[in-house]
């Protein structure tokens, strides 16, 4: 029997799981099937973009959505995986892929003094520390251009050959940034039922109140911490051996790492599915503006709109909107009125009697 | 009261205060018996909060001694004093809102590790508190005032407390949520749980209670059992607010 105050009757849990099958099986039909579906190789690419800002926004999410860290920085992240990927390749002649793995690898390593520093302070000097980071290294980058390449940028060779074409190569980095996606959703989805993930969630909600229930909360902070960091270099390495060229000025930007944030909080930073629905409206719509106004600046006129937007309106994101608009059909919850124990006992006497 | 040496929680001699300013507390002695309420009222100022705060060890006193079950804790932080037994309920509402009453609850149980344990403690707390298991799933902060205090007595008791520090329950609270959560500290107490009780709602904490303290300039102005307390005529005129017996209520 179910309770009488349970927001959830079995029936409805039932259609909501069942929804949420049938809604995966279509995203895992529609990604495979995208390659086949994409008119032309420049669409094909615009994928393989959504698909790499999906994974860094996801990545991104592992330390903004389980502990409320808004950082504006990731794309340090981003920039060093892809410049550890590349000069791993260039420089050491190491095989692409392991570069890419040893690339992920090394800045999770520099992302623990990195976080054990910038971790001890919160909100907005968080945020402050974050962006101090990314034009550092943009400086850093810029200046040793014996081996960075500086400002001249640095080429990437291709991982799959000269000899593969253009077309073919959008279609395989794309269901490669797929893969990475998937194992990021399927990482952060473990976490979010994990009694880890319940510490970094009362992390974000209240951290003292978190600590003084036995929270680890720094060490938390840190293992997330790296985490992301991680999964964003693998991403900006991944990128780096699509995309086949490094400059310093767009690895190391602050609206790369603003973007990260922005696809979050459209979709919601606390659903799995969130930045995964904000890359492909925030993608989509920088690569319409781009295409529509070219090498102007109105896509960015468009974007400081849309977050405004979403500031304004859905402030928890479109994932928890609709979550609220389904909910408003439901049957009712419970009502707060306050019952004794005693009125409690004789109202489930009661449904038992009836039920 | 129990004699010397009986008590669960014993605070004496305690001198405590902020920063750099003057003592809040001055040479204040509490004592706690096991499975009783006792509560501590007094005027505004009075240190009240400040005696929770330093037994919780969020405030380490300046001299003193705080012992539990004889042994020494004095100046122990926080999560040691979880340990050793000594469970804090913060004034206000101090549930995390935006996660599920079950996720609440079992925050309550972070330090323990055995599985088996937990769910004993549960199963527990969803019996002495029929709202927790009634609202299981339910977001924390889509409960109403007495309901989410409930949540925070159940966090509480999760890692088997031998003292449980409740600041001011009823705050914000409208007669009927304050009656329920008074109902719940006799339950607590009758399901053996010590429970050190701060309220300004003097009058319906001594009819709680079994003993009394009342605070005044950070010592311990008179203490004995709640109802010789309540009966006190001087002291009702003091502190309980003069000849209306069911004030608060």
């Amino acid at each position: 029997m179910h309770s009488v105050s349970d927001p959830r009757p079995g029936r409805g849990r039932t259609a909501v799981r069942t929804a949420r099958v049938v809604g995966l099986v279509a995203l895992v039909a529609l990604v495979a099937a995208f390659p086949s579906l994409a008119p032309d190789s420049f669409i094909l690419s615009v994928g393989v973009v959504i698909a790499s800002y999906a994974v860094l926004a996801t990545s991104w999410n592992f330390v903004g959505g389980f502990t409320g860290y808004i950082s504006l920085g990731h794309a340090a992240y981003s920039g060093l995986g892809g410049y550890a990927t590349a000069l791993l390749i260039l420089r050491a002649d190491v095989n692409p892929w392991l570069a890419l793995a040893l690339g992920g690898l090394i800045v999770a390593a520099l992302a623990v003094p990195i976080g054990i520093a910038s971790l001890r302070v919160r909100g907005a000097s968080f945020v402050i520390v974050s962006i101090a980071l990314v034009l550092i290294l943009l400086l850093v980058f810029q200046s040793w251009g014996s081996f960075t390449g500086g400002s001249n940028g640095l080429r990437v060779p291709r991982p799959f050959g000269d000899d593969v074409l253009r077309p073919e190569q959008h279609e395989r980095f794309f269901y490669l940034h797929a893969a990475l996606l998937a194992v990021l959703l399927l990482c952060w989805w473990a976490i979010d039922r994990s009694r880890f993930g319940m510490g970094l969630k009362a992390i974000r909600e209240d951290e003292d109140k978190a600590q003084s229930l036995g929270v680890p909360t720094f060490a938390y902070k840190l293992v997330v911490f790296v985490v992301s960091a991680f999964f964003t270099a693998i991403g900006g390495g991944m990128y780096a051996l699509w995309f086949g060229y490094l400059d310093p000025i767009f690895q190391f930007s602050i609206l790369v790492g603003s973007y990260m944030v922005l696809m979050s909080l459209l979709g919601g930073i606390r659903s799995l599915f969130g930045p995964l629905l904000g890359a492909v409206i925030v993608g989509y719509a920088m690569e319409f503006f781009k295409a529509q106004y070219g090498d102007t600046q109105a896509h960015l006129i468009a974007m400081g709109a849309l977050l405004a937007l979403v500031v304004l309106f859905m402030p928890d994101g479109i994932i928890p909107a609709l979550g609220n608009l389904v909910n408003r059909f439901r049957p009712k919850a419970a009502s707060i009125r306050e019952l004794t124990a005693e009125e409690l006992t004789v109202q489930r006497e009661q449904q038992e009697v009836r039920g | 009261m129990a004699a010397e040496g009986e008590y669960l929680l014993e605070l004496t001699d305690i001198e405590a205060g902020y920063g750099r300013a003057a003592l809040v507390l001055r040479g204040l002695t509490v004592r706690v018996p096991p499975a009783s309420v006792v509560c501590l009222v007094g005027p505004n100022g009075a240190g009240k909060s400040t005696v929770l705060k330093v037994a919780s060890g969020m405030l380490t006193p300046r001299s003193g001694r705080i012992t539990v079950c004889g042994r020494d804790v004095t100046r122990l932080g926080p999560q040691q004093m979880l340990r050793a037994g000594l469970s804090h309920v913060l004034q206000g509402h101090s549930v995390f809102k935006e996660m599920t009453v079950s996720e609440n609850v079992l925050l309550g149980a972070y330090t323990i590790r055995d599985r088996a344990e937990i769910a004993e403690r549960v199963d527990f707390v969803k019996t002495l508190f029929p709202v927790v298991a009634e609202r299981w799933g339910a977001l924390a902060g889509a409960l109403s005032g007495g309901q989410q205090k409930q949540v925070e007595f159940a966090r509480s008791l999760m890692v088997s407390p031998r003292v449980v520090l409740l600041d001011e329950p009823s705050m914000g609270l409208d007669p009927k949520a304050t009656a329920t959560v008074f109902e719940q500290v006799v339950r607590m107490r009758d399901a053996g749980t010590a429970v050190l009780l701060v309220e300004q709602n003097a009058r319906r904490a001594l009819e709680t209670a079994d003993l009394g303290c009342v605070l005044d300039l950070g010592r311990v102005h008179i203490s004995g059992p709640a109802p010789d307390l309540l009966a006190d005529p001087k002291l009702g005129e003091l502190y309980l607010g003069s000849g209306t017996s069911t004030a608060g209520s």
